[in-house]
C-alpha cells in the first residue's frame, strides 16, 4: 500500500495548505468558480500550442499558457469594479464557457486525437511523481512567502474592499497580482490533481472554517485540519475500496462538510437553549 | 520421519507451483481474453480497462498500480491506443520485469502490419496513433498471431508449462480456422458493401470480411461530430444505400440514431472487446456476435 500511496499522500500533505488559504480569499470575494475559469484559460493556451504544433513540454507552450492566465487575471481585475450591476461571478462564468468552447473549436482543427492533451490538462493525484510534487511545493512555498509578506494589503483587498479604497490602495493592481499568482497555483495543481480536486481543496475547507470560526487565523487552522483529514482519509478509502482517488477525496470532503455543518448547527442550538435557560 | 519429509516436500512443491503461476496484466479485455485462452488455470489474468470503457480514456484506480507492480507479464496494445493512461501508471509501478524489451512485456502490435500509418510522423500529421490504427485485435487472423506471441512468451517465462501453453494455442488456432470458414460464409453475400462507423475502430475487421467501413460520424478521430459533417455523412448514406451504422458502448448513440432516422439505416451495437456486448465472454463468441449482428443489419 505505501509503495503505491506514498507520493499521493505526500502531495496531499504538502500542497493543499496554500490552496486552503487562497480559498478563504476566494470565498470571501464570492468568486467561487474563478479557479475553474482560470484553469480553463490556461488549457485554452495549451490547445493553441497543440494547434501550432509546439512541443507540449517546452517553454513556448508554458509561456502561452501563462499568457492566457495573465489575460484571465487582467479580465477579472478590470471587471471586479467597486460597485457594478453585473456580478463578478457572471463574468467568471462567461469566461469559463467561452474558454471551454474555444478549446473545443481549436481542437476540432488540430491534428487527430486528443488523449495526450486531456491527459496533460487534467492530472490524476494517484499518479503524481516525486518531481511533480517538489516542483509544485517550491512554487507554492514562493507564493506562500509572497502572500505572507504582503498579507496586510491582500487581506484588506479581499476582506474589506471599502477600507482598501479609503486607504488609497490601488485595488485593481492588487487584484491583478492576486489573480496572476492564484492562476499559477491553480493551473499547476490541476495538472497533477484534476479540476474536481482543486475546486474542493479551495472551497470545502474554507467553508468549513467559516462555518465554525470568526477569526481568519482560526478559519485557516480549521481549514488546514479539514484538508489534511479529507485528503488522507479519501486516499485511504480509495485504496481500500479501489476507487478513483480524486473523486474519493472530493466525496470525503462532501461528507466532512455535512458533518461539520451538523456540528455547527448543534452547537448553535445548544448555545441558544443555554441562553434561553439563562434568561428564565 | 520419512513420511513427514515427504509431506514437507509435497507442501513445498505445492507452494512452488502456486508461486509459479504467472501474474498476467492485460491493459484491455481483448488481449486479456487471449491470455486466458492460452494460460488457462496456469496464469492469473488481470484486465485493467472495462469492456464498455473507451480504451483511449481509462480512469486509473489504486489497484491498477498494485497489479502492475506485481505483474510478471504485461500485455499492451503497443500501438499507442493506451498512450493517454498507461505511461503514468507504468512510471508509478516501477516494475523492471515489464519494461519494453523485457521478456515480461508483450506488445500485441509486434509483428502486426498496421493499417493507416501516417506518412509523415510530425505533430502536424497527428501526434497520437502515429504508429497506425491500433484497433487490430478484431481481425481473427491477427488475433491468432497475438495468441501465438502470448503462448511463446508464456512458454519462455514458465518453461514447465510450455507444452500446456502451446497446446492451448493449437486449440485456439484450430477453432479460429474453423470459425473463419463460418464467418466468411456469413459475410460472403455482403462483399464490397459500405458501412458507417462512429469511430475508425474497424479497418481490420472490414478488411478481413471484405466490406468497407470507411465513413465515420466523427470528422476526425476523437472530435465530436459537427453538423456539416453529419449532413455529408447522411448524403453519402443515401447515395450509397448504406444499411448499417456501427456504434460502440461508450459512443453517443443518439447521434447515430439521428443519422439512422433520417436515412433508414440501422444502428448496430458493436464492441471491440469480449464482454462489451451481452453473451460475448470469449473472443470467439465476440466475433460470432459481431458477424451475426452485422449480417442481420445488412440483409
Amino acid at each position: 500500500m505505501w509503495e503505491v500511496m506514498f507520493w499521493p499522500i505526500v502531495a496531499c500533505v504538502l500542497l493543499p495548505g496554500l490552496l486552503v488559504y487562497l480559498g478563504l480569499h476566494v470565498v470571501q470575494r464570492g468568486i467561487i468558480f474563478i479557479d475553474i475559469a482560470m484553469a480553463q484559460m490556461a488549457s485554452l493556451g495549451i490547445c493553441l500550442a497543440v494547434l501550432l504544433h509546439l512541443n507540449l513540454e517546452g517553454w513556448t507552450t508554458f509561456a502561452i499558457a501563462l499568457g492566457f492566465t495573465l489575460a484571465g487575471a487582467a479580465i477579472f481585475s478590470v471587471t471586479g469594479k467597486r460597485a457594478s450591476q453585473i456580478p463578478q461571478e457572471a463574468v467568471i462564468g462567461i469566461s469559463y464557457v467561452v474558454a471551454a468552447a474555444a478549446a473545443v473549436l481549436l481542437l476540432s482543427r488540430a491534428a487527430e486525437g486528443d488523449e495526450e492533451i486531456k491527459n496533460m490538462l487534467v492530472g490524476n493525484i494517484l499518479l503524481v511523481t516525486p518531481r511533480e510534487v517538489w516542483e509544485r511545493f517550491t512554487l507554492f512555498t514562493a507564493v506562500g512567502v509572497l502572500h505572507f509578506v504582503l498579507r496586510k494589503n491582500f487581506l484588506l483587498v479581499s476582506f474589506d474592499r471599502d477600507g482598501a479604497y479609503q486607504k488609497g490602495l490601488r485595488v485593481r493592481w492588487w487584484d491583478f497580482l492576486f489573480y496572476v499568482v492564484f492562476g499559477l497555483v491553480v493551473t499547476s495543481f490541476v495538472r497533477i490533481a484534476g479540476v474536481l480536486l482543486v475546486f474542493s481543496y479551495l472551497i470545502v475547507p474554507a467553508v468549513c472554517g467559516i462555518n465554525v470560526a470568526q477569526r481568519i487565523a482560526n478559519r485557516l487552522l480549521i481549514g488546514w485540519f479539514i484538508a489534511l483529514l479529507g485528503g488522507i482519509a479519501g486516499l485511504f478509502l480509495s485504496y481500500w475500496w479501489d476507487l478513483p482517488s480524486g473523486a474519493a477525496i472530493v466525496c470525503t470532503f462532501g461528507a466532512l462538510l455535512i458533518l461539520i455543518s451538523l456540528l455547527a448547527l448543534w452547537k448553535h442550538r445548544r448555545g441558544h437553549s443555554v441562553e434561553v435557560q439563562d434568561s428564565q | 520421519m520419512k513420511k513427514t519429509s515427504l509431506i514437507f516436500t509435497a507442501i513445498v512443491a505445492c507452494a512452488c507451483s502456486a508461486q509459479a503461476k504467472l501474474n498476467v496484466v492485460a491493459t484491455l479485455p481483448d488481449s486479456g481474453s487471449l491470455a486466458r485462452e492460452i494460460g488457462g488455470d496456469k496464469v492469473n489474468v488481470t484486465v485493467l480497462a472495462k469492456a464498455t470503457e473507451d480504451p483511449h480514456f481509462v480512469d486509473a484506480r489504486p489497484s491498477f498500480v498494485v497489479s502492475l507492480r506485481n505483474a510478471d507479464v504485461l500485455i499492451d496494445g503497443g500501438a499507442e491506443l493506451e498512450v493517454g493512461w498507461l505511461p503514468p501508471l507504468l512510471q508509478n509501478a516501477r516494475n523492471p520485469k515489464i519494461e519494453v524489451g523485457k521478456p515480461g512485456r508483450i506488445q500485441a502490435s509486434e509483428g502486426v502490419r498496421l493499417i493507416n500509418v501516417p506518412a509523415n510522423v510530425t505533430r502536424a500529421a497527428g501526434d497520437v496513433h502515429a504508429l497506425g490504427n491500433p484497433h487490430f485485435t478484431v481481425d481473427p487472423i491477427i488475433a491468432k498471431a497475438i495468441a501465438q506471441h502470448i503462448a511463446q512468451s508464456f512458454s519462455a517465462l514458465d518453461p514447465a508449462n510450455a507444452a500446456f501453453y502451446q497446446g492451448n494455442y493449437k486449440k485456439f488456432e484450430a477453432t479460429i480456422n474453423a470459425k473463419l470458414q463460418e464467418w466468411g460464409a456469413a459475410m460472403l453475400s455482403f462483399k464490397g458493401q459500405h458501412v458507417v462507423a462512429y469511430h475508425d475502430s474497424w479497418p481490420y475487421f472490414a478488411h478481413r470480411f471484405g466490406i468497407s467501413i470507411d465513413i465515420f460520424l466523427e470528422p476526425k478521430p476523437g472530435i465530436p461530430p459537427s453538423p456539416s459533417h453529419l449532413a455529408e455523412v447522411i448524403a453519402q448514406i443515401k447515395a450509397q444505400h448504406i444499411k448499417a451504422i456501427i456504434v460502440e458502448p461508450f459512443h453517443d448513440r443518439r447521434i447515430a440514431e439521428k443519422v439512422a432516422s433520417s436515412t433508414g439505416a440501422k444502428v448496430v451495437e458493436f464492441s471491440q472487446f469480449p464482454g462489451g456486448l451481452p453473451g460475448t465472454d470469449s473472443y470467439v463468441k465476440l466475433i460470432d456476435t459481431l458477424v451475426s449482428r452485422l449480417a442481420a443489419a445488412l440483409k
